[in-house]
């Protein structure tokens, strides 16, 4: 792994984590008297980048807040490694987590937000601040902006927020990474960069990645697996050019084909 | 957004049910000592010996006179304030020119002056000591001392209430319907009457309540100004300080409660418009 | 090129609205406050200070303005956390809790004062149970600090409230992925968000609070050198017909509401530039 993370004392199998599988397990998931989702089951393979493609209220989301312990099934489990996690609290799930808006701490410096994670652990396993500094300055070259720690996130543009986010989401050496709708908010042009951006740090840091889109040609060109989704239910799971090729149900071929 | 907590499951942006209820009863228990309970102590003292007596000190020739002094002095100074108000909302809104925050500043200026040294203004402008006061004494139109003092204090201190709750409001609008109106042919009058006024009607009532509110209740200005002369310039708001030095606690108290009645009808009128018209309103909360 | 004073508009009224709004914001407004600095300036610097400097001006000012500040922290505390739980926690009873917010705008101050003052007397429901374990409070400072809560209450809140409800619960939600607990979240999150208006709310609160005569007076005991608050020798001087000192006390007292206002304004510019709005 090019970051080589050191592994601080509550996370003693770090690197097993790292290469994480994750098993949706019958989930099921109602506002109320409306289901956001209807019972459904999916496995991701360690080290996968997936991507949940489907319109607006598919459900996609909410799989993703749940995967994340943002929302929490009506019934069904989730299982990392073959562990059941679906009681485990947003704190502990250790997801990296990119939001739409990327909800950075506009009173704080991309450094401070980088470094949010790593200084909110309890006193015994925060690293030390040198170790912080070197960790942060590292996830910033990683990204691309290693001159811009001390600026705040208004002095940024939309591309660097979003790179400035996924460090954040990094620095706390995630198991995993979920991304919701990672490129929504970028014009085109911006948006073909970051796309290879995500692939390279996918590619480097090994992470189960799983991200959120409506725009299926950034499903079918980024991902290594596709789950179309429509009104709570998955359509269709495969690789890119197998959706394509084969759509399972009229749905997929004119949402892929649009 | 989140069905709130599901069995064992709590949101990620929610506090544990405990300190929840331990925040809430605290605002709760804050609120009854600082607020309810004075508003509580106003009606016990003014019927600390029954009805009767609270009503009868209500009568007495004083206590009429200065509730006949408090409300005319709120119908002046309410409407001069809320014309006020709403031209220089429409000035400050439709038009652009220089030195407009500041202008905002100047009118803001009476809330953070002191109502004492408001009224300690108006004396020292119109007091027979003063170059304009003297001259107008000389004349036959007192200022200090008499109703025109007390209403130019109460103006200063309720000054900004209607334009605030207006500049928002009329900021938001924009100036597109207005426009509209002039391409139709309207006159200028015409379209403040049928284009303007309607879309802030309840902004400007919001405002005219809290300025009325004030108006009717202000103390420190008008006790330097009015010189405090039983059944003359004596408010009701300076008739209960009388009363009260007098060790006239139940005529002190009632009247105090007359005036509480009305804080609380202008509290639920004004609540009832935050929920009914918030869409029109800036509201005292957008700062 | 500079913008011209006022830009052409098709909009009517500029004349009409301009001339009443200058002519009465000068008549009710800066003419008076210019009699006041007028009565200064020919007074002169030396002999304002001469007069504001004894030792009962210095006591009472002092005393306005600590008391003031400390019942404008208390509302900085108790105001945020009233936003807090009025925004964000859903209970029966929350309307009316909300709008007894705004009690002490809509209450006459004389009112106020005699009601607080009935409450905490020695033999008043809350004065008596003090006085069981000889906590005076009427006619003492403590008197003074509570009608400066009562006075300052709704700024705070008033201030923080639309923040509240501004705060985007995805970056709550951020700061829970990262780890961190909800007390961490809202101490290094959501705190330094409602800073700014927070201080703000403090500000405003402290400025009313020092000028503030009718709730106080009541209740203070008004002893000299004790409990005797800044605007009330401003009235004493004014009822023994000594305009120039009650002019000076009173331009003492103007500065410092400018001064807070001043903060005010400095709060937001710094809190606009650094995170890019207020």
């Amino acid at each position: 792994m090019p970051i080589s993370l050191p592994q601080p004392a509550v996370t003693k199998d770090a690197t097993r984590d790292a290469i994480m599988d994750i098993e949706i397990d019958e989930i099921s998931k109602a506002f109320g008297s409306a289901t956001a989702l209807s019972p459904v089951s999916l496995a991701i393979p360690s080290g996968a980048l997936v991507a949940l493609l489907g319109p607006s209220g598919s459900g996609k989301t909410t799989l993703l807040r749940i995967l994340g312990g943002l929302e929490f099934p009506t019934s069904g489990r989730v299982l990392f490694n073959g562990q059941d996690a679906t009681g485990l609290t947003v704190q502990d799930r250790r997801a990296g987590f990119v939001f739409q808006s990327y909800a950075l701490f506009r009173h704080m410096t991309v450094f401070e937000n980088i470094a949010y994670g790593l200084n909110a652990r309890p006193r015994a396993s925060r690293p030390p601040k040198a170790e912080i500094t070197r960790r942060v300055t590292k996830l910033l070259d990683l990204i691309q902006l290693p001159e811009i720690g001390h600026r705040y996130p208004s002095q940024l543009s939309g591309g660097q927020r979003q790179r400035v986010a996924l460090a954040r989401a990094l620095a706390i050496e995630p198991r995993m990474l979920l991304l919701d709708e990672p490129f929504g908010a970028l014009d085109a042009k911006v948006r073909k960069e970051l796309r290879q951006g995500l692939r390279d740090i996918h590619d480097e840091t090994g992470l189960t990645t799983v991200f959120v889109t409506h725009d299926q040609e950034e499903a079918m060109e980024l991902a290594d697996l596709v789950v179309v989704m429509s009104m709570g239910r998955i359509e269709q799971i495969g690789k890119p050019q197998d959706i394509r090729a084969r759509p399972a149900s009229a749905f997929v071929r004119d949402f892929v084909s649009a | 957004m989140s069905d709130a907590t599901t069995g064992k499951f709590r949101s990620a942006t929610e506090e544990a049910p405990l300190a929840r209820w331990a925040l809430i009863g605290l605002a709760v228990l804050g609120l009854g000592i600082l607020v309810a309970a004075p508003l509580i102590a106003v009606f016990a003292e003014a019927l600390a010996q029954g009805w009767k007596a609270a009503v009868a000190s209500l009568g007495n020739r004083d206590a009429q006179s200065a509730i006949r002094l408090t409300l005319m002095i709120a119908a002046i100074a309410v409407p001069l304030n809320a014309a006020f108000g709403i031209a220089a909302a429409w000035f400050i809104t439709k038009f652009d020119f220089r030195g407009k925050a500041f202008l905002i500043t100047l009118i803001d200026l009476p809330f953070s002056v002191s109502p004492v040294v408001a009224g300690l203004c108006i004396v020292l402008m119109f007091g027979t000591n003063s170059l304009v006061g003297g001259w107008l004494v000389a004349h036959g139109y007192p200022i200090v001392f008499a109703l025109p003092g007390i209403v130019l204090a109460t103006m200063f201190i309720t000054f900004p209430f209607v334009a605030r709750e207006l500049i928002p409001v009329m900021i938001e609008q924009g100036r597109a319907e207005e426009e509209a109106a002039l391409t139709l042919g309207a006159t200028g009058w015409r379209t403040f009457w049928t284009v303007t006024l309607p879309n802030i009607r309840w902004a400007l009532l919001y405002g005219v309540l809290l300025c009325n509110a004030r108006a009717m209740g202000e103390f420190g200005a008008v006790a330097v100004v009015s010189g405090k002369i039983r059944g003359q310039t004596a408010t009701m708001p300076i008739t209960i300080e009388m009363l009260y030095n007098e060790y006239l606690s139940v005529a002190a108290f009632s009247m105090a409660a007359v005036l509480t009645l009305l804080a609380l009808v202008t509290l639920l009128l004004k609540t009832a418009l935050e929920i009914r018209h918030a869409d029109q309103l800036a509201s005292t909360r957008r700062h | 090129m500079r913008s011209p004073l006022i830009h052409r508009s098709p909009m009517p009224g500029l004349g009409l609205s301009m001339g009443i709004t200058l002519t009465m914001l000068s008549l009710v407004v800066l003419l008076p406050i210019g009699a006041l600095l007028l009565k200064g300036a020919s007074f002169g610097a030396g002999n304002i200070w001469e007069t504001v400097n004894r030792e009962r001006i210095w006591a009472a000012l002092f005393l306005s303005f600590r008391l003031s500040f400390f019942a404008a922290l208390f509302n900085l505390v108790f105001g945020t956390l009233l936003a807090w739980v009025l925004v964000r926690y859903r209970f029966p009873g929350r309307r009316i809790l909300d709008a007894a917010v705004d009690l002490p705008f809509a209450l006459p101050t004389a009112v106020a004062g005699i009601a607080l003052t009935a409450l905490y007397a020695p033999n008043g429901p809350f004065g008596s149970l003090a006085a069981a374990v000889g906590w005076k409070i009427a006619y003492t400072q403590w008197g003074i600090f509570i009608a400066l809560i009562f006075v300052g209450l709704p700024f705070v809140t008033r201030t923080v409230q639309p923040v509240v409800e501004e705060i985007e619960r995805e970056v709550e939600e951020a700061s829970a992925t990262l780890g961190a607990s909800r007390f961490h979240t809202l101490r290094r999150v959501i705190l330094p968000m409602l800073m700014p208006a927070a201080l703000t709310g403090f500000a405003l609160s402290l400025a009313r609070a020092v000028g503030e005569y009718g709730s106080v007076i009541f209740i203070a005991g008004n002893i000299p050198l004790k409990t005797e608050i800044a605007p009330l020798l401003i009235v004493i001087q004014l009822e023994e017909f000594n305009y120039d000192a009650a002019a000076a006390i009173g331009i003492a007292m103007l500065l410092i509401s400018f001064a807070i206002l001043l903060v005010i304004n400095l709060i937001q510019v710094w809190s606009r530039r650094r995170i890019g709005y207020v």
